[in-house]
């Protein structure tokens, strides 16, 4: 029986240099304390020496154009590359020292892929997407220097209206936790983005955050009300700059009822940062 | 208003490295195919990604085309 070892959420843009020119010195300062409890969850992670890493995060317009965006999509096949954009700036920029090719596990995400068709999800297939910073900047953060284990990326899409609902994605997760307690692997599991930035996606917004509002998604994550978190609409979303919070409940429904701790949140006008572990029995 | 057109030149922008040197060097000729309202090409012949973001133009694409895009306060 497999099993999820590891659950975790955190920020997705874990550049001191990037925030540095975002929000100054307390942007360096603050990003740098949320890498460092990144970096104290990586140990964690490698301690229960899971078979496979699944990482849920959402893409930027880089890997799917607008001649298609899948609402959810398992990367399948053998290995993934990194996005690659010349000239690269802003949060593209943050993936330019990383490892250009990273190991699937194949049959982890076909087994999502597969039994979830069968069960009525209507996923999505990629060979060739590659994954941005969304994917990267966790994952590296996370592991530092140890081996990378084999991943399974899955896209959502947090951004392009119309979005899956937060309850589809919270039953997705709960797919994919079936799928883990019937193979013979144990998986970590991550989701990326948020908290709350870019209200409304709007250029005019950036630098708002909606702080209220993130520490009621805390609340509910700390204390297992996931019920009161599958009613979250695409418009309370996207008005508190919260769409990448899908990822997150990709996430929970995997490892609910499990509780949260919070390993850091700090405010910054552009972001609130976050990383965010869950007890798992 | 069309999201598509918009976000497919923000996109082509981004990725085809010669269309975005022909759009800096002259931005009326470079996208003078593109299906594009008045407004919209305005805008982008403007280089006003404030204006772009507003007519639906996808936001991080906005603030990652290189050497075009804004990075939103910095």
């Amino acid at each position: 029986m497999g099993k999820i070892v590891f659950g975790g959420a955190m920020s997705h843009v874990l550049d001191p240099d990037y925030y540095q020119a975002a929000c100054g010195d307390i942007g360096r300062q603050k990003v740098t304390a949320a890498m460092d409890a990144i970096a104290k969850m990586g140990d964690r992670f490698a301690d229960r020496r899971a078979d496979a890493l699944i990482v849920v995060a959402d893409d930027h317009m880089n890997a799917f154009s607008f001649n298609c965006v899948p609402a959810i999509c398992v990367r399948i096949g053998r290995k993934v590359q990194r996005m690659v954009q010349d000239e690269a700036e802003a949060f593209d920029k943050v993936l330019d020292h990383m490892p250009l090719e990273y190991p699937l596990h194949e049959a982890l995400a076909n087994s999502i892929l597969e039994q979830g068709l069968r069960s009525g999800f209507d996923l999505a297939l990629s060979w060739e997407a590659p994954v941005d910073h969304a994917f990267l900047s966790p994952v590296n953060t996370l592991l530092g220097k140890r081996p990378i284990p084999p991943l399974v990326p899955i896209f959502v899409n947090a951004f392009i209206a119309p979005q899956p609902t937060a309850r589809r994605c919270f039953e997705f997760g709960q797919h994919i936790a079936r799928v883990v307690g019937g193979s013979s692997w144990n998986a970590g599991i991550i989701a990326t983005g948020g908290l709350s930035h870019f209200p409304e996606l709007l250029l005019s917004r950036v630098g708002e955050t909606d702080t209220v509002f993130d520490r009621k998604l805390i609340h509910w994550m700390e204390t297992g009300e996931h019920e009161s978190l599958l009613d979250l609409t695409a418009d309370e979303l996207h008005k508190t700059g919260s769409h990448e919070f899908l990822n997150w409940m990709v996430l929970l429904g995997a490892i609910t009822p499990a509780r949260a701790e919070v390993r850091y949140f700090g405010e910054l006008p552009r972001i609130n940062l976050a990383a965010v572990e869950w007890r798992l029995s | 208003m069309s999201r598509y057109a918009i976000n497919t030149l923000l996109y082509n922008l981004k990725k085809d490295r010669a269309l975005r040197a022909r759009f800096i060097k002259d931005p009326r000729a470079a996208i003078a195919d593109a299906d594009l309202t008045d407004a919209e090409r305005a805008a982008f012949i403007a280089g006003d990604m404030k204006t772009i973001n507003e007519l639906g133009g996808y936001l991080h694409l906005v603030m990652s085309v290189p050497k075009i895009g804004t990075h939103g306060g910095h």
